[in-house]
C-alpha cells in the first residue's frame, strides 16, 4: 500500500484535475464531491470577477466549469483571471468582461505564475475593446466599446 | 540691459508676491463662500443628499436608482430603457418617486435628468442643502472661479517678460518655473466639480468611516444592508458600488463608473487593486475559500 | 476555553460587517484566520473596542496533511491569535492540499491510526507555537476513506485525548454526516467528550441530488436546531455561533436565524 501523502495526492488529482478516482472510493460521491467544488469555486470567482460572470450570464458555470474542472485553484482572482485571459487568447471574451479584465491588467502585473502585484509605474492595457490606464494606482477606462 | 527696465530679481520678487497674495487672497474667498456652517451635521441626511454631497445631481440620481434596485421595484428592458418591476414602496423620496415614474415612460438611466419631474426633484434636492449651509451654490462656485483670470494674467505677463527675455539673451530659467506654478493654480482654480461646504466635506469623511462596511473593497452584501445601505454605498463610494451590486443592470443601465466624486476615494471602480487575500471572495479568506470546505461540496466546516 | 459562557455569536465577515458591528447583545465573533493582517478592517477594530472576542478560524493549516505543517502558515495563525488578543484558536481535522495542488475545499482524511499519528503530530507542532489553547473542528465530508477501521467518534476521542486540544463542534456537520450516511446524529453526542466543547458552529445548507451540503448558504434547517436543542440539553457548549459564508440574507433573516439559536440554546438573544 502506498504512502498515506501519495494516497491524498491521489484523491486531490481526482477532484482537481479530472484523474480517475482512487480504488474503493464510492465513485458516485467523489463525483458529486468534485462537482460541487466546482460550482463552489465558480460562486467565488464570482464574486472576485463580477462583470466576467455577469457577462457569461446562464452560460457561466459551464463554462467556467469546462475549464476550471481540469486546473486545481490558485485562488478566486488567479482562477478568474487565468480563465479570462484564456477567453481572451480564444476571441470568445465578452465585450461587457473587457473593462474589468483591462483594468486589473493596468493596475497590477500578473505572471500567471505567483500572485499579482501593484504596478508602480503606469501602465496601459486593452482587452476586448476597452482600454484602461493606470497612474499612481488609479485606474481610469479611457475608452469602451 | 534690464528687460522692460526691471532687473531680474526684482521682477521675480514681485512676481513671486504677486503669486502668493492671489493664492492666499482666492483661498481666503473660498473658505468664506464654500465654508459652510459648522451646526449642520450630514448625519441627519438621507443617501440622496449625501450622494449630491459627494457626487452632485448625477451622483444623487444613481444613489436612487441603487435604492430602487435594491428595494426590488426598477430594472432594464433590453433596448437599454428602464422598467418599473413592482410598485413603489412607501416613504420613498420625492426623487425616487420622480426616477420610478420615469421609468413607466421607459426612459434611459443617462435621460433620467431631462424629465421635468426628475430634474425638479433634483432641484428641489440641491436647493434644500444649499440653504442648509450644507452644498455650495453654482453661483459661489461661479464667484470663486473668477479668481481664475488673476493666475491667467500672471501667465500671460510671465510668458511675455519669459519671451522678451530669451530674445535679450537673459537667463529665465526662475521665471520658467514661476510661470509654470502660476499655469498650475490657475488650472486648480478652474475646477467646477464641487458640491459640498468644507464643514460638510469633513462630515462626510467621518459618515464614510462609519459607513466603511459599505466600502466596495469589502464586498458589502446589499441583501443584507437593504435598499438604503444600497444607497448609502452609492452616496459615499461611487457609481462603482453600483457595478458591484448589479453588474449587468448598471451596465444597461450606462451608468459611468467613473463619475467624479467630490473627495477622494475610490472613483476608479471596484478592488481592482486589492490583492486576493483581503477580500472574502478569494482564497485567503473566506472560510468557503480556496482551502476551505464549507461550499457546496459537503466537506463543511 | 475558560469557563465564561459567551453565549452565542456569528462568523464575522466583511460582507455583513455592519450588520455584526451593530448587534448590541454580541459577545464573540469568530473571524477566518487567513483574512487577518496587519492592519484589523475597521469593523472588527470597533467589535474588539467594544470588547468583544474575536476567535481567529484557520482553514488553510491543513492539520490532517501527510507532510507536517506549514511552518509559516502556524506562525500566521498565532500571530492573528496575538493581534485579536484572542483566549483561543480553532482549525479543523482535514486536510487541503497534497502533492503540491490546492484541494480548494476541507477533505475528510482516513480514520486510521496512521492517520490519528499524522493529525496529532501536527497538532501538536502548531500548539507549540501557540499560547493559547487549540481547538480541533471535524468536518463534514460527502465520502469516507475505503480502509476506515475507526468510527467517528473514537476517532476524535483518540485525537484530543492524545492533543489535549479542545473541540468545535459544527452541529451542522453532525447532521450532514448523519444523514449522508443514514446513521442517527444523537449517537454521536455520546461518544465525545462533550464537555471539551470550545464552542459550536450553527449552519444552513442544501440537498442536491439526495445529497445534503453543508454550504453555510442557506438558513439553519429546523432539524440543525432542534440539533443545537438536543446537544444543550446533555451539556451545553459555552459558546454557539451562526456560520455563514456566502448568499447572505436580508438582516431580519440573519436577526431570525441568531434569535432561533438564541432560542434553541437557552442563551439570551444577541440581536436587542
Amino acid at each position: 500500500m502506498s504512502s498515506l501523502a501519495d494516497r491524498q495526492a491521489a484523491l486531490v488529482a481526482a477532484l482537481t484535475s479530472g484523474a480517475p478516482v482512487p480504488a474503493g472510493f464510492d465513485g458516485r460521491m467523489v463525483e458529486i464531491a468534485r462537482v460541487a467544488l466546482l460550482r463552489k469555486r465558480a460562486g467565488e470567482v464570482a464574486g472576485q470577477w463580477p462583470a466576467l460572470s455577469a457577462a457569461l450570464g446562464t452560460d457561466w458555470l459551464r463554462e467556467w466549469s469546462a475549464w476550471a474542472e481540469t486546473r486545481p485553484t490558485n485562488g478566486s482572482l488567479r482562477d478568474g483571471w487565468d480563465f479570462a485571459r484564456d477567453l481572451l487568447s480564444r476571441d470568445a471574451l465578452p465585450r461587457e468582461a473587457g473593462a474589468e479584465l483591462a483594468s486589473r491588467e493596468a493596475a497590477l502585473r500578473y505572471d500567471g505564475k505567483t500572485s499579482p502585484r501593484a504596478r508602480r509605474l503606469p501602465a496601459i492595457r486593452s482587452a476586448a475593446g476597452t482600454v484602461a490606464l493606470q497612474i499612481l494606482g488609479r485606474v481610469r477606462v479611457l475608452y469602451r466599446n | 540691459m534690464d528687460t522692460w527696465g526691471i532687473s531680474g530679481p526684482t521682477f521675480l520678487l514681485w512676481y513671486v508676491v504677486a503669486l502668493v497674495a492671489v493664492g492666499v487672497l482666492a483661498a481666503a474667498h473660498r473658505k468664506v463662500l464654500f465654508g459652510g456652517s459648522r451646526h449642520t451635521s450630514v448625519a441627519a441626511l438621507g443617501p440622496q443628499q449625501v450622494a449630491y454631497l459627494n457626487g452632485g445631481r448625477r451622483l444623487a440620481l444613481y444613489s436612487s436608482l441603487a435604492g430602487l434596485r435594491g428595494a426590488g421595484v426598477l430594472g432594464t428592458s433590453p433596448d437599454k430603457t428602464l422598467a418599473q418591476t413592482q410598485r413603489l414602496p412607501a416613504g420613498v423620496t420625492p426623487l425616487d418617486t420622480a426616477v420610478w415614474n420615469a421609468a413607466g415612460h421607459r426612459l434611459r438611466a443617462r435621460d433620467l435628468d431631462k424629465d421635468q419631474w426628475v430634474a425638479s426633484a433634483l432641484d428641489q434636492l440641491q436647493s434644500g442643502l444649499e440653504q442648509s449651509g450644507h452644498a455650495v451654490s453654482p453661483a459661489q462656485v461661479k464667484a470663486a472661479r473668477l479668481w481664475v483670470f488673476a493666475p491667467v494674467a500672471l501667465v500671460v505677463i510671465g510668458v511675455a517678460r519669459l519671451i522678451a527675455g530669451e530674445i535679450n539673451h537673459k537667463p529665465t530659467a526662475f521665471l520658467f518655473v514661476l510661470v509654470f506654478a502660476a499655469t498650475a493654480l490657475a488650472l486648480t482654480m478652474r475646477k467646477k466639480n464641487r458640491w459640498a461646504t468644507e464643514a460638510a466635506i469633513k462630515d462626510m469623511i467621518k459618515l464614510r468611516g462609519q459607513h466603511s462596511y459599505l466600502n466596495p473593497g469589502q464586498k458589502p452584501s446589499y441583501a443584507t444592508y437593504g435598499a438604503t445601505g444600497a444607497a448609502m454605498g452609492v452616496a459615499l463610494f461611487g457609481a462603482a458600488s453600483l457595478y458591484d451590486m448589479d453588474p449587468s443592470f448598471a451596465a444597461e443601465a450606462e451608468v459611468q463608473r467613473q463619475s467624479v466624486l467630490g473627495i477622494g476615494s475610490s472613483g476608479s471602480g471596484s478592488n481592482f487593486t486589492s490583492d486576493n487575500s483581503g477580500s472574502s471572495c478569494s482564497s485567503g479568506s473566506s472560510s468557503c475559500g480556496g482551502g476551505g470546505g464549507c461550499g457546496g461540496g459537503g466537506c463543511g466546516g | 476555553m475558560t469557563p465564561v459562557e459567551y453565549g452565542v455569536g456569528i462568523g464575522w465577515r466583511p460582507e455583513i460587517a455592519g450588520y455584526v458591528e451593530h448587534l448590541p447583545g454580541l459577545r464573540f465573533v469568530e473571524v477566518v484566520a487567513e483574512s487577518v493582517h496587519d492592519v484589523l478592517p475597521p469593523g472588527l477594530e470597533t467589535l474588539l473596542s467594544r470588547g468583544v472576542t474575536v476567535v481567529p478560524h484557520g482553514i488553510r493549516l491543513s492539520l490532517g496533511g501527510a507532510e507536517p505543517v506549514d511552518p509559516a502558515r502556524v506562525e500566521h495563525l498565532a500571530a492573528a491569535a496575538a493581534l485579536l488578543g484572542a483566549p483561543l484558536v480553532s482549525e479543523h481535522i482535514a486536510f487541503v492540499r497534497a502533492g503540491g495542488v490546492e484541494a480548494g475545499h476541507l477533505l475528510p482524511v482516513p480514520r486510521t491510526r496512521e492517520s490519528v499519528d499524522a493529525v496529532v503530530a501536527n497538532v501538536k507542532r502548531t500548539q507549540a507555537a501557540l499560547d493559547i489553547p487549540l481547538a480541533l473542528e471535524p468536518i463534514a465530508a460527502l465520502f469516507d476513506w475505503p480502509d476506515d477501521d475507526l468510527d467517528e467518534g473514537a476517532f476524535l476521542t483518540e485525537i484530543l485525548n492524545r492533543t489535549d486540544a479542545l473541540l468545535l463542534l459544527d452541529v451542522a456537520n453532525v447532521y450532514a454526516n448523519a444523514l449522508n450516511r443514514g446513521t442517527d446524529p444523537l449517537a454521536l453526542f455520546s461518544r465525545i467528550p462533550l464537555e471539551r466543547i470550545a464552542y459550536c458552529h450553527v449552519a444552513g445548507g442544501s440537498l442536491h441530488d439526495g445529497v445534503y451540503h453543508d454550504t453555510h448558504t442557506a438558513a439553519v434547517p429546523q432539524e440543525v436546531l432542534d440539533l443545537v436543542a438536543s446537544l444543550c440539553s446533555l451539556h451545553r457548549p459555552p459558546a454557539l455561533m451562526l456560520e455563514r459564508d456566502g448568499d447572505y440574507p436580508p438582516a431580519a433573516e440573519l436577526t431570525a436565524e441568531l434569535d432561533a439559536i438564541a432560542a434553541a440554546s437557552g442563551y439570551p438573544a444577541v440581536t436587542r
